[in-house]
């Protein structure tokens, strides 16, 4: 690759289309293409404009005739995702990984805190967490009624909003809110030692149902100071 | 236009139904290995490639948006992303990059679909939508349609395209953008 490709040779409007077309056509070398994934997971406009190239090109799946499908495909499928400890963990790193993660995490901390119980003062501890997503960290501390959160990085993208969650032993996310700003002070009983917080990537407003629906970006344990 | 069944089980899924998500693999599982064989062209990786592209749609179901398109559309998305993720993280040299003679069979894949609208038949697109699509890379110059039907069937990259073509790599990009914006000037019309 000795010429150089000038992509500022398109207009601007229509550049990270274009990049978006070329995602969906496949056409782009590893580096490109990984780059504009990993763009597209915090931006929500590149994101519909994958989908809208994804739509208009749909049309060409119709060409793809049926292939052979092997019975063990789908027994496997289900060991990753619900078998017990002995199936493989699954390759995917979103939701599920992360709950399962957590899960082991909980279990850590439990184990931890019943060893040392007797060392704890009668009075709640200060617990902190910091949510460590590479360009984007939120560091939380909890002082048993309210919830500071510190964000360091890129707000969310127009129509898109952080929201934070709490995993508590059961492994499920609850909301706790959006984080807007670079610091939020959310008041709540729902928290302590051992939950894990997540922030997820939403659409305004967060996520329309119970549970996150966006990836997550950051995600770590509270512990004592 | 029928229910998107697909559709109606991806949703299911996304509640986390098992028994919704043995439907979706027993409706969809035929296709999408159909899609990995094209593109990766090797059956044992194809195997494998399911396991990791079903494992994907559990996890990701819950980013699937009706209103955005079908069902099945969405499905192949996602097992085309796989699929390119893979095949562009062989090693480019001679022997290890995809065989890629097959779509010389002289065969264009939309011949069919717009004579029997298979598209819509096969829920993948909306009927008269299907006729436009035709109608819009019918407008584009031939070689510029047969390549971006390639690169998106079969996974074809920039470098083979040019090597292909016997262009220089951003001859090759430059040529194939242009392609694409009369392309979505076209449908988007």
């Amino acid at each position: 690759m000795s010429d150089t490709f000038q992509s500022d040779a398109w207009p601007p409007e229509d550049r990270d289309d274009l990049l978006a077309a070329e995602y969906v056509l496949g056409v782009l070398p590893a580096p490109e293409r990984q780059a504009v994934a990993k763009r597209a997971e915090l931006e929500g406009a590149l994101q519909e404009r994958i989908a809208a190239w994804e739509n208009r090109l749909a049309l060409l799946n119709a060409a793809y005739e049926d292939g052979p499908v092997s019975p063990e495909v789908f027994p496997r499928v289900e060991a990753a995702l619900f078998g017990g400890d002995e199936a493989p963990a699954p390759a995917g790193r979103r939701r599920f990984g992360w709950l399962w993660l957590t899960g082991t995490l909980v279990a850590a901390v439990l184990a931890l805190a019943v060893v040392i119980w007797p060392q704890f003062p009668p009075q709640p501890a200060e617990l902190v967490a910091r949510l460590d997503g590479g360009a984007l960290v939120f560091e939380a501390r909890f002082d048993g009624a309210l919830l500071q959160i510190d964000r360091s990085g890129p707000g969310a993208a127009e129509g898109q909003d952080y929201q934070l969650w709490a995993i508590g032993e059961d492994g499920v996310p609850r909301s706790l809110g959006l984080l807007r700003g670079d610091h939020e002070a959310l008041a709540t009983d729902a928290i302590g030692p051992g939950v894990t917080l997540a922030v997820s990537l939403e659409p305004e407003g967060g996520s329309p149902g119970d549970l996150p629906t966006g990836p997550v970006l950051a995600a770590a344990p509270l512990t004592s100071l | 236009m029928t229910v998107d069944q697909i559709s109606l089980l991806l949703q299911r899924v996304a509640g986390g139904d098992r028994s919704a998500f043995e439907a979706l693999y027993a409706a969809s599982a035929a296709k999408l290995s159909g899609v990995l064989t094209r593109i990766l062209g090797n059956r044992a990786e194809v195997d494998d490639a399911m396991q990791e592209v079903f494992i994907r749609v559990w996890q990701r179901s819950a980013q699937y948006r009706p209103e955005r398109g079908a069902g099945m559309s969405w499905l192949i998305a996602v097992a085309r992303n796989h699929a390119l993720d893979r095949l562009r993280a062989r090693p480019e040299r001679a022997g290890f990059r995809q065989e890629v003679a097959r779509d010389e069979d002289g065969q264009d894949p939309l011949d069919r679909v717009a004579d029997k609208a298979a598209g819509a038949e096969a829920g993948l697109i909306a009927e008269g939508e299907a006729r436009r699509v035709v109608d819009c890379f019918d407008e584009l110059e031939n070689d510029r349609a047969l390549a971006i039907k390639g690169a998106y069937l079969q996974g074809i990259s920039y470098l083979d395209l040019a090597e292909r073509h016997g262009v220089p790599l951003n001859t090759m990009r430059t040529w194939l953008r242009r392609g694409l914006l009369r392309l979505r000037e076209c449908l988007d019309r």
